[in-house]
């Protein structure tokens, strides 16, 4: 086997190199189009999520202010409603104690007694003439037979009243 | 003052649980309403259960706890409970006897009627129409509510019933003719009752809304009487005021179970699944009070909503009720886990009466067309999916593939829906539209042509899809 001479070799072995040169070179830059062509697909794509983001986030936001305005709306309502009903419950307790006071103060009257003798007349006519038919503190009867009893005082009679008139008790609050 | 004149009877032989057992009474019948004193001055209410002889077994609503046999006094009414009728149960919120839990006086009307009111006279009848709008897209142009209608909704625990009740409740309109509507919460856990108040609040300050609220705590006597306060209030706003009500009842499973407590109390032979015998003719009372009546304006519309226990419709209660009502809205599990709200099952859900409130004239001329189309294609589409498990959708033809993409966009475009959104009619059946022109205009043979070509309704060449793939 005879060995060539060195730059015979050179010679013979540069065209490869050439080529293993320019094959690297044309590697080298696909491979750096592509780094860039994803790169910048990256950087795309990573623009637009964070645009995403900051339009749910946007949405997201708007979407709670508005939830918070109605929240607030209808915590309003309700407490505007409460109070308002509060007022009329106030105004109806008030007139069925004013009512109670009044129907006592009959007891003071000269009518009373003859009222009084109504009152235990009707109490007997309910339960029997041997009912036992005692004076309440408030005035009026109260009148009782073995397993039963009639209030007939004045307060609940008051009582027994109001309750009849109904919704005629809404003129305290309607016009 | 009451028949009795006001006597009160003190000889109460024995408190058990919620019944008190009152002696030497006369004259005393079933159902009569009685009001208790006891020694500290509290009031408690009752109701009688059974009177035999002297003897009356009254039910007291608050329950016996504290009360001492010695100190009370039973007043009997002498009739059944009567409430007081009028526009001033608008804006309220009571419990389920009337009583008010807004912190308000009690309610007030220059009249006062029978809870157990009277079914109307079929006479007297006027046949339902006119819709009722209840902003739900998939109910309204599906299984549209018909003024004077019964339509049930049938659904299984844990799904989002009370949700679409109150939804339902909150949106309801009637075309810009007065409208209230009546909320009857029966056996509602407080957190529910507290969802539905939230729900409901914008209307309750709009004055259009009468709520009714017996929670689960609540005595079960109570229970049987809220559908039928409830009930009496809208009949008055209807048949007197002139206006469209809606009642809204949920859940009458709860309330038949009331009704099983309470006739297990009176010694009545059960029937079947131990509710009584009258079951039917009880629920027949409560929803054939709904209607119109000829010659007096407004209507009665109910909506009763009911869970099937372990999802079983021949259970009593949605049975009977479907005997009674025209219809029903029925809830799928399947639906609601696949995210959709709310979760009707539409092939399965219908209003007896939609041809007497939709179509031409009513809502929109296409209205019934569209819903008969949309049905039709979700029936063939779920037979495609069940192919496409068999066979997988690889093996499907083009339009069969396209069944797919409509029930996908029946589901998400069309059905589903925010819980706080009104959706208008025009919108849904838009909406309709939308999912079916996914599919091609040869597969939509019960719409006109004329409409067909208005939405641009294209064939299968033109959707792309002409060759195999």
């Amino acid at each position: 086997m005879t060995t060539p001479a060195p730059e015979q070799t050179t010679d013979v072995l540069s065209p490869v190199r050439a080529e293993l040169l320019r094959a690297a070179h044309t590697d080298a830059e696909s491979l750096r189009a592509r780094t860039e062509r994803e790169a910048a697909a990256l950087l795309d794509q990573a623009r637009a999520e964070a645009r995403a983001i900051l339009d749910e986030a946007r949405r997201q936001g708007e979407a709670d202010g508005a939830d918070a305005a109605r929240d607030l709306l209808v915590r309003a309502r309700r407490e505007a409603r409460s109070r308002t009903l509060d007022a009329r419950r106030e105004s109806y307790e008030e007139l069925r104690r004013k009512a109670a006071e009044r129907v006592r103060a009959l007891r003071r009257t000269d009518g009373y007694a003859s009222l009084r003798k109504r009152l235990e007349h009707r109490a007997r006519a309910l339960l029997g003439p041997d009912a036992e038919v005692t004076e309440h503190a408030d005035g009026g009867v109260v009148a009782r037979a073995p397993g039963r009893r009639v209030d007939l005082s004045l307060t609940a009679l008051a009582d027994g009243a109001l309750d009849r008139m109904g919704g005629g008790v809404r003129s305290l609050w309607e016009p | 003052m009451s028949v009795s004149g006001g006597i009160e009877y003190t000889a109460v032989r024995e408190l058990r649980g919620p019944l008190a057992i009152v002696e030497g009474v006369s004259g005393i019948g079933w159902d009569e309403y009685v009001r208790i004193a006891l020694a500290s001055g509290e009031r408690r209410h009752g109701v009688v259960l059974d009177a035999d002889r002297d003897l009356a077994v009254v039910q007291v609503l608050e329950g016996t706890a504290g009360m001492d046999p010695a100190g009370v006094r039973a007043a009997f009414s002498g009739s059944p409970l009567r409430v007081p009728v009028g526009t001033d149960w608008l804006g309220r919120v009571c419990n389920g006897r009337g009583e008010p839990l807004d912190g308000g006086p009690p309610v007030f009307g220059a009249h006062d009627a029978e809870v157990g009111g009277a079914p109307i006279n079929p006479v007297r009848r006027e046949p339902p129409s006119e819709p009722v709008l209840t902003g739900v897209g998939a109910v309204d142009a599906l299984t549209t509510l018909v003024r004077g209608q019964k339509l049930p909704v049938f659904s299984v625990a844990g799904l989002p019933h009370l949700e679409l009740a109150a939804q339902i409740a909150a949106q309801a309109t009637a075309a810009g003719e007065a409208f209230s509507v009546v909320f009857a919460g029966m056996g509602l856990t407080h957190a529910d009752a507290s969802f539905v108040r939230d729900a409901l609040e914008e209307r309750s300050a709009a004055g259009e809304l009468v709520l009714l609220l017996n929670t689960a705590d609540d005595p079960v006597i109570e229970r049987i009487l809220t559908p039928r306060i409830a009930l009496t209030v809208a009949e008055h706003l209807a048949f007197t005021e002139g206006r469209h009500v809606l009642v809204v009842m949920t859940d009458m499973t709860t309330y038949a179970e009331a009704l099983r407590e309470v006739s297990a109390a009176r010694g009545e032979i059960p029937a079947r699944r131990a509710y009584p015998g009258y079951l039917y003719s009880d629920l027949a009372s409560l929803y054939e009070r709904c209607g119109r009546i000829r010659g007096r304006p407004g209507s009665v519309t109910v909506l009763p909503v009911l869970t099937m226990p372990a999802g079983d419709i021949t259970h009593p209660v949605p049975d009977l009720t479907g005997y009674i009502t025209e219809g029903q809205i029925v809830l799928s599990p399947e639906t609601h886990a696949r995210g959709v709200y709310p979760p009707v099952d539409a092939l399965s859900s219908l209003s007896r009466l939609m041809r007497k409130g939709a179509g031409p004239g009513r809502t929109r001329d296409d209205h019934l067309d569209v819903a008969a189309q949309l049905l039709a294609a979700l029936a063939r589409a779920r037979q495609v999916r069940d192919l496409a498990d068999l066979v997988g959708q690889a093996a499907l033809s083009p339009t069969d593939r396209r069944y797919l993409d409509y029930e996908e966009a029946f589901l998400r475009d069309f059905a589903h829906q925010r819980s706080d959104e009104p959706r208008d009619l025009d919108t849904s059946l838009e909406r309709g539209w939308r999912a079916l022109l996914t599919l091609p205009r040869s597969q939509l043979s019960m719409l006109p042509a004329r409409l067909l070509d208005a939405h641009g309704a294209q064939d299968l060449d033109d959707l792309g899809e002409g060759t195999p793939r």
